[in-house]
């Protein structure tokens, strides 16, 4: 197999890994905004009675949260990574080194003014349920909430890079550029999209059977009143995010970074090893090849793409329904159908 | 062309509040001027960006007070997507408005063919509140869904069409395309454009919400989209010359400054209480 090949795979490996870690601390940064996990209960937990000492992070929905970080630190590592190739044509890659983080910075720096918004402006709607500002759960908030935003958005802007038009995969390969159409904000923009779902959808156990519900097999079956005890009392004095935080990190986070980054794993796996079996990467100097070859190849690899990714659909869909199958055999029917 | 602080303190002074807030205290005047300024901006693609981000800030917010408007019966998730809703209008008529600019050419230094892409919107939009209140058709039955959505596409058509041309320095279409969508620019703007429109009402959202209080934040995102628009701009180069950047940095600053400020200090002072710390009030 030529090297090229085999860097390539190399890269795919690469980019899932920063995918679970992105999608690990977006799950944990949304824990300590309450942006995801506990946020039905701060909302309404002060209504219900129930004042407590979280922070409100309401900025519009983790996807869309995410994309607008993510579209930041693209959008500005772009602008840098403009300005300063032309200085080091030969590395460009030293360049991105020091674009990246700084973008990412300025995203945190975003994230921060508008997580502060969020709380305060939600906080200050709630004036007739007697819920105060506690500056100490403002301040305090604030630096997890970069420091985790930022681990997440460094991963996702640097996975954009590996795959944009300006980055390896489009330069780097000798001869062989894979031409990668999307611009940095753009890949940016739709892959902290997705970070943010997979980040919503997955892994959200603080809400679910883990500690709310903790008495009841699987987790059914309480009132919506009872819900904003949640954010009350930790197990040692007055819950705040910071808590969850610690509580999530054991399994709520690498469950939804690993749901993350298999996705981005099977789905990249089965498009290189669909283009391999089509014939379109063992022959990579294709630009030589007459055109009708070319397309042949691609069509080819497109073809072999979508069977491997029914084969890997099909295997995922069985493997669940036996697991759960056992389950419900292990510890009965869910309490509350 | 360098910085014009004149038009840095007007629109400071403009929107200022002086005891409480003097933004225009009814929908439809506020829809109306702000329109009116967006409108008169947009059909000059020749100003410095400074003046268009007046406008955009103007645009956004008038966007923001349609979603408030909309939302305002009680829809709780559905804040962001109404807003992000207005900004796929508003990408979507600012490509037919830049397109019928090209079509329509311009009248020395005035481009007609832009509201094309506005009325549009303002069309669709309509049709779009009608369809969805209709009894017939989906029965939403939602108050002023159809001036609101129509209101939303044409803010939203307005405020992309100003920031396309902040980025690109006019509106030619090949332009645009170049500069603000292949670059793919086109993401900062959608999203923070959009964050402007969906995100203080989103922010602010509960029963003691207040209508300037809200406003201010979506001046103050503008201002932030500004600030990151101006770096964008410096390397894209403008028709003014460095300056364009530079000055757009600079006045988005000041604009972010002033309204996050008072936002803050309008929040903590009119919540229950601002305390440095304290425990939960217990429960009987």
């Amino acid at each position: 197999m030529p090297i090229e090949v085999v860097l390539l795979f190399a890269w795919m490996l690469v980019i899932a890994f920063l995918a679970f870690i992105a999608c690990t601390f977006e799950d944990l940064e949304s824990d300590t905004g309450s942006q995801s996990n506990p946020n039905s209960q701060v909302q309404l937990a002060a209504q219900v009675g129930q004042v407590n000492r979280f922070f409100n992070k309401a900025i519009s929905g983790e996807p869309l949260s995410n994309a607008m970080y993510s579209a930041t630190a693209g959008t500005v590592a772009w602008v840098l990574l403009q300005k300063f190739e032309p200085l080091v044509p030969d590395a460009k890659w030293k360049v991105a080194i020091l674009a990246i983080p700084l973008g990412v910075l300025a995203a945190a720096m975003v994230h921060v003014i508008f997580a502060t918004t969020a709380h305060c402006g939600r906080t200050a709607a709630q004036k007739r349920f007697e819920q105060p500002i506690y500056l100490d759960v403002l301040y305090g908030h604030l630096l997890p909430i970069a420091t985790h935003g930022f681990m997440t958005t460094f991963c996702i802007t640097s996975i954009a890079y590996i795959q944009s038009n300006i980055g390896y995969l489009a330069f780097g390969l000798e001869n062989h550029p894979l031409n990668h159409p999307f611009a940095l904000p753009l890949l940016c923009f739709i892959w902290g999209i997705t970070v943010g779902s997979i980040g919503s959808s997955t892994g959200d156990i603080h809400y679910g059977t883990e500690r709310e519900f903790q008495d009841r097999p699987f987790g059914e079956g309480k009132r919506v009143v009872y819900h904003g005890k949640i954010t009350r009392y930790a197990d040692c004095g007055i819950r705040t995010q910071r808590d969850i935080v610690g509580f999530c990190a054991k399994f709520g986070g690498p469950c939804t970074g690993l749901t993350f980054g298999l996705i981005i794993l099977f789905e990249n796996y089965r498009t290189l090893v669909g283009m391999r079996l089509g014939g379109f990467l063992s022959a990579l100097p294709a630009i030589t090849r007459p055109e009708e070859m070319f397309i042949l190849a691609g069509d080819l690899a497109a073809i072999w793409g979508i069977v491997v990714g029914l084969l890997i659909g099909i295997a995922l869909t069985a493997g669940n329904m036996v697991l759960v199958k056992w389950l419900r055999k292990r510890y009965g029917p869910f309490v509350g159908v | 062309m360098t910085v014009t602080p004149a038009v840095e303190e007007e629109v400071v002074v403009a929107a200022k509040p002086k005891k409480g807030f003097t933004f225009p205290g009814d929908e439809t005047n506020l829809g109306i001027i702000a329109g009116v300024i967006a409108t008169i901006i947009v059909l000059i693609p020749g100003l410095p960006a400074v003046i268009k981000a007046v406008g955009m800030i103007f645009a956004f917010l008038w966007g923001m007070d349609s979603v408030r408007k909309t939302s305002k019966y009680g829809l709780g998730t559905g804040v962001p997507s109404i807003g992000v809703l207005a900004t796929g209008y508003g990408i979507i008529g600012a490509l037919v408005g830049a397109a019928c600019a090209h079509v329509v050419g311009s009248i020395g230094p005035v481009a007609p063919g832009v509201l094309g892409g506005v009325v549009l919107m303002a069309i669709v939009g309509y049709l779009s509140g009608v369809f969805s209140n209709h009894e017939k058709i989906i029965g939403m039955k939602i108050p002023k869904l159809e001036r609101g959505m129509m209101e939303l596409g044409m803010a939203g058509t307005i405020g992309i069409l100003l920031e396309f041309s902040i980025v690109a320095g006019s509106l030619d279409f090949g332009l645009v395309v170049e500069k603000a969508i292949s670059s793919g620019l086109v993401a900062i703007m959608f999203i923070l454009g959009g964050m402007s429109m969906f995100h203080p009402y989103n922010a602010c959202l509960g029963p003691d919400e207040r209508r300037e209080r809200t406003m201010m934040v979506s001046v103050e995102i503008s201002g932030l989209l500004s600030v990151i628009l101006g770096i964008a701009l410096l390397v894209m180069g403008s028709p003014w010359g460095i300056g364009d950047g530079i000055s757009l940095i600079i006045f988005g600053a000041l604009v972010w400054l002033v309204f996050y400020r008072r936002f803050i200090q309008a929040c903590m002072k009119e919540c229950y209480a601002t305390v440095g710390t304290g425990l939960i009030k217990t429960l009987g």
